[in-house]
């Protein structure tokens, strides 16, 4: 093995164990997933509930803002205490850390609607909920898209550090490279995966929101 | 003001259902959902090579499903796991350091009666079976490199007493700290002390004294370091350190619901020597295989996929 150089040993590894990789890749992403719906289920309407009553969006998104101030080592290890070891931990603190960048872009893109469009909607008779569907939420959608794309990117990192509580992951292979002998090679097996699915990510929902973008739309119809 | 009560309402619904559905278990992840086997594993390659073993067996030979609460840090976190519901099996369990530092009794010297002694403790006290041994033990080992050994001509542990004056030992940070067989213990029992023992992080120690960088370190005597970089163990002729004899443990709540567990754990028993879990340690700790991968290899070639033990 030390007569390779890391490069080679890396293609070494994923030749080898390119399955375990792969799993421990899907378990990853899916932790993220799961942590990041959970909170658009919860922010969304909270968003929108604290645009709808700003006298409650101060202390929401100053709630929002508290969590997002704590280590996310310390937050694992607080919900660890409730939550026992274990994967739910992890989606439990990908929950809280994804909610404040929902939160906020779902109340600042509601709030960015032009309240001549709502004066508009009204005039032609729409009830609220009409409103909120067919005015409100899609010209804020590709904001509420920004702050999903954010959570999401944060998310990923955040469960990296799940390997800390037995939830596995990514970052299992991380801590394995830490502790074998020349686990250079190893280390860079987990964290190049990590960062490749970070990227991917962004990329792919930043393309979603540009599509959601009403100036998007337009551009497309007037052609 | 209605109206702020309907939405609190309607917000309050949306949380208690996230809640409701979390317990159920998340598709994909094997988390919380009922027929779901939880094995801690430490973080220790030995642990994990066992845990992925257990983990295809149960798979292949039952209908459950299973999921690993990997990179536990210490004999007593995994444990803890196991006794508050966070984990249904330990993967390996080693009798004497159980019986030290666990249950905090004096150190047995025989193998036999500390076994036996550790699943009367498990059995009575925690309603949790003990299963047989693997069939290797594993135990603390003074190692230094073979030219040193060669050099001062060190076999024993004893021998190291001319020279530990001047010596830089790294040893397992838990081991430091413990009592009865921990440092102090072995300076009352062998009569004396190194210049300086540094903690380290147990996977390191190896190279560090390969390298040069500690004169003798404490280690396990099951890690396939020892041949590949040509260290000398010491031996133990004082007989400090207890025997460590490996075995998986499981919950009693676990084997009751899923009886069929019970023969997974015994077709395991005696099949693994000392030897051959050097070897799978050597290929996950030099040759850059998973545990999951040499777990996998060694119940393929020993036929465990095609009926092997079944009755």
């Amino acid at each position: 093995m030390t007569d390779l150089n890391i490069f080679q040993q890396l293609i070494y590894y994923f030749s080898h164990n390119g399955m375990y990789v792969l799993s421990q890749f899907s378990r990853h992403f899916l932790i993220s997933i799961y942590g990041v719906l959970f909170a658009a289920i919860v922010g969304i309407p909270l968003g929108i509930l604290i645009s709808r009553h700003s006298k409650l969006s101060t202390t929401v998104i100053g709630i929002a803002n508290v969590i997002q101030t704590v280590p996310s080592l310390a937050m694992l290890s607080i919900i660890m205490l409730g939550l026992g070891l274990g994967v739910n931990t992890v989606i439990a603190t990908v929950f809280l850390y994804a909610l404040l960048p929902i939160i906020k872009n779902t109340y600042s893109g509601m709030e960015s609607v032009d309240a001549s469009i709502l004066d508009s909607g009204k005039g032609m008779g729409m009830t609220r909920f009409q409103l909120l569907y067919m005015v409100e939420l899609p010209l804020s959608m590709s904001v509420i898209m920004a702050g999903i794309r954010n959570a999401l990117v944060l998310a990923i990192g955040i469960t990296a550090i799940g390997t800390f509580v037995g939830a596995g992951g990514l970052g299992d292979i991380i801590i394995r490279g830490t502790n074998a002998t020349n686990g250079g090679a190893i280390i860079l097996a987990g964290a190049l995966p990590t960062a490749l699915m970070a990227i991917i990510s962004d990329l792919v929902l930043g393309w979603l929101q540009n599509r959601l973008d009403p100036a998007y739309k337009r551009a497309k119809t007037s052609k | 003001m209605k109206k702020i009560v309907r939405l609190f309402k309607a917000a309050l619904l949306l949380l208690v259902s996230t809640l409701v559905l979390s317990g159920c278990g998340f598709p994909g992840l094997n988390s919380s959902a009922n027929d779901t086997v939880r094995i801690a594993a430490q973080n220790t390659t030995e642990q994990q090579i066992m845990a992925y073993m257990l983990s295809d067996l149960i798979q292949h030979d039952t209908n459950l499903k299973t999921t690993l609460i990997n990179n536990l840090g210490s004999g007593s976190v995994s444990f803890q796991a196991v006794k508050n519901g966070n984990a249904d099996i330990s993967a390996i369990r080693y009798s004497g350091t159980d019986l030290t530092t666990i249950f905090n009794q004096e150190a047995i010297k025989n193998p036999k009666v500390a076994t036996r002694k550790v699943r009367e403790i498990y059995r009575d006290k925690y309603h949790m079976t003990y299963f047989p041994s693997y069939g290797f033990a594993d135990t603390y080992a003074f190692m230094v490199t073979g030219k040193l050994a060669r050099q001062a001509h060190l076999n024993t542990v004893s021998d190291l007493k001319k020279l530990a004056p001047n010596m830089t030992v790294g040893a397992d940070q838990i081991w430091i700290n413990r009592k009865g067989d921990g440092y102090d213990g072995f300076i009352r029992s062998y009569g004396f002390q190194f210049q300086k023992v540094y903690p380290m992080q147990i996977g390191l120690v190896y190279s560090a004294v390969q390298s040069g960088k500690m004169n003798a370190v404490l280690g396990y005597s099951t890690d396939g370091r020892i041949k590949s970089y040509d260290l000398k163990v010491l031996k133990d002729n004082k007989h400090f350190f207890p025997p460590y004899d490996a075995s998986p443990l499981a919950t009693n709540k676990i084997l009751k619901k899923h009886p069929e567990l019970k023969n997974v754990f015994l077709k395991l028993k005696g099949q693994i020597s000392l030897s051959t879990m050097q070897e799978l340690n050597a290929e996950v700790d030099n040759q850059l295989i998973e545990p999951q991968v040499v777990a996998h290899r060694f119940l393929v070639q020993h036929h465990y996929f095609d009926g092997k033990g079944d009755q």
